[in-house]
Parts: structure tokens; sequence; C-alpha cells
């Protein structure tokens, strides 16, 4: 009779101590520090939009790093936040990029995903060319993202005309617009912003082997950083701004090589000693020092006779085009003028006390392979789960590395504690 | 007096043990008094605690016990306002022994099976750490004949042969996106068949103070043909291994324990072990197929290690005996190296039990066993998990025994 009592009381003890006792840390109370975040804009281009994998579509949208930041920010009194989302029936979007199959070579063979696209039409401006229009947004709208534009781009009234993605906010049809992106972003006021524009002021000029696109002039690229910040910081608002990360250690000047490309061409040719590349002063052999863009690599152009026989890339009589190649001085040039508008992102930052997000450290570091949470990432195409199909875009993963760096910036300038994203909760490249 | 018992249970410092991997649980008296045993006859678990007490054991007999192991582990990301714990899967090591021969001669026989070293740790498929480790079961099931002679009335050595089977079933997420947007997977699955030994002296001396040395030698578990299975894209399948070999090191144990006699009806044990966990250098895996993934070696860098453990049982009535214990594990895992599949640190033990006496051949104990495991807060060298490890340690058990 007493030892089964005392059994049963054992057991009752044991019971409750299991069923009760998980191990809790301390409570963390996220906070907002010395910023308000009820109303969080986000003003930038494709990397805000949440493009990937060559186009913009929803899972892309869903996955961008303001969304994130956003969905973190709830924690510490941040307010409903809006993506331009395309409709779920119209969720491929503008249509993007999946991997078919892979090569012997472990390249991967793409194919454009174009079941659902949200593309209501065409329209051919003068001076611009054809503009592909997409379903209209129109809604509450937080996350200012618009894919292609350039910081040069956001005074000119005429600009939502010719962009297709900016043209989707608008009101009006192309090419009836004349709402600059700055108005248009300013139009409804705003407590905090994240500003990553940029990007594209370099980036046309760099993908297009320095053929296509401008690089922005220095002098205006200050100018109209300087207006921007001075337009966002105007009404009191906090916010964070990020500088552009390097073009040239994304997988899309890093993929194709003059190695790989000499080893292809070896296995046929086996005494082949230079591929020759057109350049902005003549025709010479390539080097290391020079970049082949990713796209090369599916062009199947290398080897092939012209009209005279003369096989392309071979033969300095037929060169690789320029728009496939940014050569050692294209590549320079890009260097320079990407640092000097780092330099002024980041004096704008120290002037106006905003936080500052250093993308192209970040992009370095990760790139330069690192391990995170137990995975790698790293720049290399496809496999380092960090950048999309396209080559200079992120994956969702690369994302959330992003947003966690915007994170850990705004906590420590404003002495908040937004808690972090769980970054293995995002998706690298999706594979067949 | 039971509310007595019930306080007496819930207020005192009870017993305890583990450490790393390594699992003390190796009998339900010894349990209960902080899993020290090594420097007192008590019974036949002294085929695993000292051969060479075996042969001082006033009877024969067999026992079988099991101690699930109830594991709670906490982990919060540094950064972020999320707990996530691991899932409730029981662990459930068993032990049984047998002693035979003369209780009145020199000579005795005795066979242990137990558990010496095993883990269970289950965490959610898609949690924050889930490329370094979802899931890992392993155990070490010891099979372990023994001899024990009593060289003098009060001084006895005794030796086993250890052979060791082991399983390991490793899972993690493998960093590659299937088609449908979930990460890739991973099992590694093998066992092992190992040799060691266990050997020990027990001496009574004249002060009345018992005491037992023993040694209980490392045993590498080799996993010599292990299955490698992949879920990962199609187009990658081909280009991942099927198969893996690897070690790991189970370390050799010293101990030295005292048994002190304050009454005729009061025992006090005291152990203190120090394990070799030094041999644990790093885990390595070679795979048969390195197109897409190298032979890892994961540095672990582990430290030789101290436990103590203080018990103490009391012959309460003719049938019941009171058991507590108490006792403090130092963790062999440096700073950097703590991993999810074992997060490891200091930890405190607190135990009671109790033993009752059926009938004249038929008696059953109790243990239980508190084991609170310091939270530890730290990034990993290898995989950079950075974050707080805590966790609680529950393990009831019984065992029956059988004595003539």
């Amino acid at each position: 009779m007493k030892s089964k009592f005392i059994i049963r009381n054992i057991l009752a003890v044991a019971v409750v101590a299991m069923a009760s006792c998980k191990p809790e840390f301390k409570e963390v109370t996220p906070n907002k520090g010395t910023a308000d975040f009820t109303r969080y804009i986000a003003v930038g281009n494709s990397l805000t939009a949440g493009y990937a994998d060559g186009g913009l579509y929803l899972e892309g949208q869903q996955n961008s790093y303001p969304e994130m930041i956003s969905g973190q920010m709830k924690t510490v009194g941040g307010g409903a936040f809006y993506s331009s989302f395309f409709n779920t029936n119209q969720a491929d979007g503008s249509g993007y990029l999946r991997i078919k199959s892979l090569s012997a070579s472990g390249l991967p063979v793409t194919e454009t995903v174009t079941g659902n696209l949200a593309v209501r039409g065409q329209i051919t401006l003068p001076q611009v060319g054809a503009v592909t229009l997409y379903t209209k947004f129109s809604g509450d709208l937080n996350n200012y993202g618009v894919p292609g534009i350039r910081l040069t781009d956001i005074d000119n009234p005429a600009y939502g005309n010719a962009n297709g993605f900016f043209e989707r906010l608008l009101p009006a049809a192309s090419p009836g617009n004349t709402t600059s992106y700055l108005s248009f972003i300013t139009a409804k006021p705003w407590t905090f912003f994240s500003l990553w524009l940029g990007n594209n002021d370099a980036l046309g000029y760099a993908t297009s082997g320095g053929v296509g696109g401008v690089l922005t002039d220095k002098a205006r690229f200050s100018s109209v950083y300087n207006t921007v910040a001075a337009a966002l910081t105007g009404t009191g608002a906090k916010g964070i701004v990020a500088t552009i990360p390097d073009v040239l250690a994304t997988p899309y000047f890093n993929t194709v090589t003059l190695a790989s490309l000499l080893a292809a061409v070896r296995v046929s040719a086996p005494t082949v000693q230079a591929l020759y590349i057109q350049t902005a002063t003549g025709t010479r052999a390539a080097t290391a020092q020079d970049y082949f863009v990713l796209t090369l690599g599916s062009a199947n152009v290398i080897g092939v006779p012209n009209g005279a026989g003369l096989p392309y890339g071979l033969h300095p009589l037929n060169p690789i085009e320029s728009k496939y190649v940014l050569d050692q001085a294209e590549a320079a040039q890009v260097t320079d003028y990407v640092n000097t508008y780092n330099a002024t992102i980041k004096s704008v930052a120290a002037a106006k006390g905003l936080a500052l997000m250093d993308a192209y450290a970040l992009l370095k570091e990760y790139g330069a392979g690192k391990t995170v949470n137990g995975a790698t990432v790293s720049a290399a195409y496809i496999t380092g789960n960090l950048f999309s199909l396209d080559g200079i875009h992120l994956t969702p993963l690369g994302y959330a590395i992003v947003a966690n760096a915007f994170i850990k910036s705004i906590n420590t300038q404003y002495g908040a504690s937004i808690p972090i994203v769980d970054v293995t909760k995002y998706r690298g490249v999706k594979f067949p | 007096m039971k509310k007595k018992l019930l306080i007496f249970l819930l207020g005192l410092p009870f017993l305890g043990y583990s450490q790393s991997f390594q699992v003390n649980l190796q009998g339900q008296k010894q349990i209960a008094m902080g899993g020290a045993g090594t420097g007192a006859a008590l019974d036949e678990a002294a085929v695993f605690f000292n051969p060479g007490a075996v042969s001082f054991l006033k009877q024969n007999g067999v026992q079988a016990g099991i101690s699930p192991i109830f594991l709670k582990t906490s982990f919060r990301e540094a950064g972020s306002n999320i707990t996530e714990h691991n899932k409730d899967k029981i662990a459930t090591p068993v032990m049984g022994y047998a002693v035979f021969g003369s209780p009145a001669g020199r000579l005795r026989f005795g066979l242990g099976i137990y558990t010496p070293f095993g883990g269970a740790m289950h965490w959610d498929e898609n949690w924050t750490g889930k490329y370094t480790v979802t899931s890992l079961d392993l155990r070490a099931i010891f099979v372990q004949p023994t001899v024990s002679y009593k060289i003098t009335d009060h001084l006895g050595i005794g030796a086993g042969l250890v052979y060791s089977n082991g399983h390991v079933d490793l899972r993690r997420a493998v960093p590659l996106t299937l088609n449908n947007g979930q990460s890739g997977t991973g099992k590694l699955e093998g066992s092992t068949n190992d040799f060691g030994w266990n050997a020990g002296i027990y001496v009574e001396t004249i002060s009345g103070v018992s005491i037992g040395v023993t040694h209980r030698s490392s045993v590498n578990a080799r996993v010599k043909s292990g299955t490698a299975t992949f879920d990962v894209p199609d187009a990658l399948i081909s280009s991942f291994p099927t198969k893996f070999t690897a070690t790991l090191p189970l370390p050799a144990t010293s101990t030295i324990g005292f048994g002190f006699y304050p009454s005729e009806k009061t025992t006090i044990v005291f152990d203190v072990n120090w394990v070799r966990w030094s041999k644990y250098k790093d885990l390595s895996f070679d795979y048969d197929n390195n197109a897409r993934i190298p032979d890892t070696k994961s540095p672990r860098n582990y430290h030789d290690a101290a436990a103590l453990r203080l018990g103490i049982q009391n012959q309460t009535t003719a049938k019941l005996v009171l058991r507590a214990g108490v006792g403090y594990a130092f963790t062999p895992v440096g700073e950097g190296y703590v991993t999810p599949e074992v997060p490891d640190a200091d930890r405190l033990l607190l135990s009671a039990g109790l033993g009752y006496k059926a009938s004249k051949n038929f008696s059953v104990d109790l243990s239980f066993l508190y084991e609170n495991v310091k939270a530890r807060t730290e990034t990993n060298i290898e995989t950079n998990l950075n974050g707080s490890f805590k966790s609680l340690v529950y393990i009831p058990g019984i065992a029956l025994t059988y004595k003539w």
C-alpha cells in the first residue's frame, strides 16, 4: 500500500516535470529604437522589386528584401506593407528563366516560363523603341522597386512611359504619363525609407559589354543622389541607404571565361592558342583580364565561320563582338564609376545620419564563399545559391542575406532590435 | 511518512549523468545515486561499474532495466526572436546484467548488455540549422562477458571483453533546391561492429571504506560501408555518393570510486570519471562519389573531461531503499564546437530513486534523473550557426531484478 503510494508520487512528479519543462530563454522584446516604422517605403530598382531569374514574377516579388524587412518590422510597430504583386493567374509576370536541363559541363540549359504572363501589350515610342506593358496595379504601395530604373531617371517626368514596370504602377497608359519616379514615391507620407538606387547607372553599360547604355556622369549621380536623399529625409523620416554591388563579381561576368572558352574550342581544335575580341581600340587577343558575359555561353557562336570562312572568335578578322566582352579598359571604367558612386552614397549617408547597408562589401564577402547556418553560398553560377539564373539578381536566399544586412544596419544606427529573418527558410536556385 | 517521502523526493538534490554522447544509464540503483557506484559492490550492474566488485556480490542474479530519455532542447538564433524546440522523441537505452558462480567461491562470472554511448536528437525538418543536422540517432550497445576473481577477502579484480554493436542515422538538409522549392535532404546510415574491454579493481580497506578503480577502453566505431541516401534534384543525383565510411571514436573512461558506510543501513558512493574525449578530433565522412560533395572533415577537437558523482542510499525499511544523488559533468566541447546534434555544455545532475523488495527473490528499482545542461551561446566555427542552446533532460527508469 505504502509503496504504491510512493511510486505514484514519484511518477506524478516525473510526469509533471517532463511535460512542463521545455527550456526557455530570456524573453526578447524587439524595439524600434529611435526610428518609426509606421510607414516604411522601399525605393529602388529590380533588386528592390524582387526581380530574379531574368524576370519579375510573383514568387520573386513575395521574396523581395523589403517584404522580408517589413515582416520583421511588424514586431516593432511596423505598419502594413504592400508590394505590386502580380495576380495569381498572372503569376509569371514578365516571364522568367528556369533550368530545363544541365549540359555535360554542368552549365544549365534554360528556358523561359511564359505560361501566365501579366503582359497587356506593347508600344513603340520614338527614341525609346518597343516597351512591353504589363497589367496595371492600383492600390496601396510601399515597395517602389522598379526594375531597370537608373538613378538618373528618377526626375524624368516622361520615364513612366518608357519603363513598363513603372508604367504599370502609374494611373495613365503610356505615353500619357507625366509623373516622375521621385514625385511618385513622395506623394504619400512615410516614416522610414530604404534607398537602393544606382546599380543600373553602371549595369546597363557593363552587361552590354560597353555597347549599350552609358555610365551615368559622376557629377550627375552625386547631384541626383543628394536630391533624392534630401527629399526622403526632408519630412524628418529616418532611413537606410545601400551601396552598389560590384557587378564584375557577379556570375554574369565570371561564368564564361577565356579559359572555359578555350577549353571548349580545344576539344575539336587542340591547336587554338587565342581568342580575338573587338574593343574600342581595335581587335586583339583576349586576356584573363577581359570579362565575357554569361549570354555568350548559350549563344553558340564561337567557331562558326563567317562568309569568308573565318571562324568566329578564332581569327582576328572575325573577332568576338564587343557586346559579348567587357574588355579590360571597359571593366576598369566600370570599377572606377562604381567606386565613385559608392563614395557618394557613403558620404550622403554620413551627412544625413542615415544607416548604411554596404552591399558592395556584403556581396563580395558572401560571393567569395561563406557558410551560412551550414549551407555554403558563393558567387558560383547556379551552385552558389546566392545569384539567380540571370547571374546578376539574387535568389530568395540571397535576398534574405541582404534583408538581414539591412536589418542589422538599421538596428545599429537607430538603437533598434528588429529580429533577423531565418535565411534557411528561403530557397536557392531551383533544379529540375 | 508519505509526506516526508514526497518532500524528500522533491527537495533533495538527487543524482545524475551523461556527457556529450556518452550515456551514463547503466544501472537503476547507480542512476538514482548520481551515476556513482564504482567503489561499491551494489548489484549485478557491477559488471559495468566495476568488474572487480562482481566477485563481492552476495547473491547471484539477473536484472533488466530501461531508462527512456526525454530530451528537451531549445535553440534561438542570434538576433532572432524565435525559439525553436527539438521534437519529442524518446531514446530508450536498455540494460541487462547477469551474475553467476558460487557466491562463496572466489571466481564469478558476469554478462552485461548496456548502452554507454548514444543520442537521439530530432529537429524540425525545416529548422534554422537544417543544413547542419535535422536528426541524429546514435547508439552503441555493448555486450560484455566478464570474469571476476576475489584474490583475497578484501581485494578483487575483474575484466570483461566488450563487443560493440553500433548504429548511426544522421540526416540533414542539403542546400540544393528541388523543383518544388524544398531543399534536398541527405541521410547517412550505417552500423558498426567493434571490440573493447573493461577492467577493474575493488578493495575493501581496513578503515571500512571501499575503493574501486576501473578503466573502460576506447572503441573505434567504424562504419565500413554505410548507406548514403540523397533526395536531391534529378539532374544532379548521379553526381551524389551512395556509400560512405566513417569512424566515431568512443572514448575511454577511467574511474575511481569510493564507498562509505556511515551506518549499517546507509551507503554513500562517490565517483570521479575521467573521459578521454580528446580522441574525438573530427567527424569525417568519406564518400564513394565526390563529383558534387567532397569528403567532409568536421572539426570537433573535444578535450578530456571529468564528471563528479555523489550518491546515497538508505535502507529505510526491510523492503524499501531510498536513494538520491547529485553530479556535475564538465563538457568536453570547446568554444566554437557546439553542434546541434549534441549541444553539450556543463551539466548538473540531480537524481532520486527507490528500491522495493517485493519478495525474497524479486525486487524492483526505480530511478529518476534530471539533467540541467547550461545554456550556451556561440558561433560554430564550421557551420557559422550562431545562437543559444539550452537543454533539460528527464530520465525515469525501472529495473526488475531476480536474485537467487
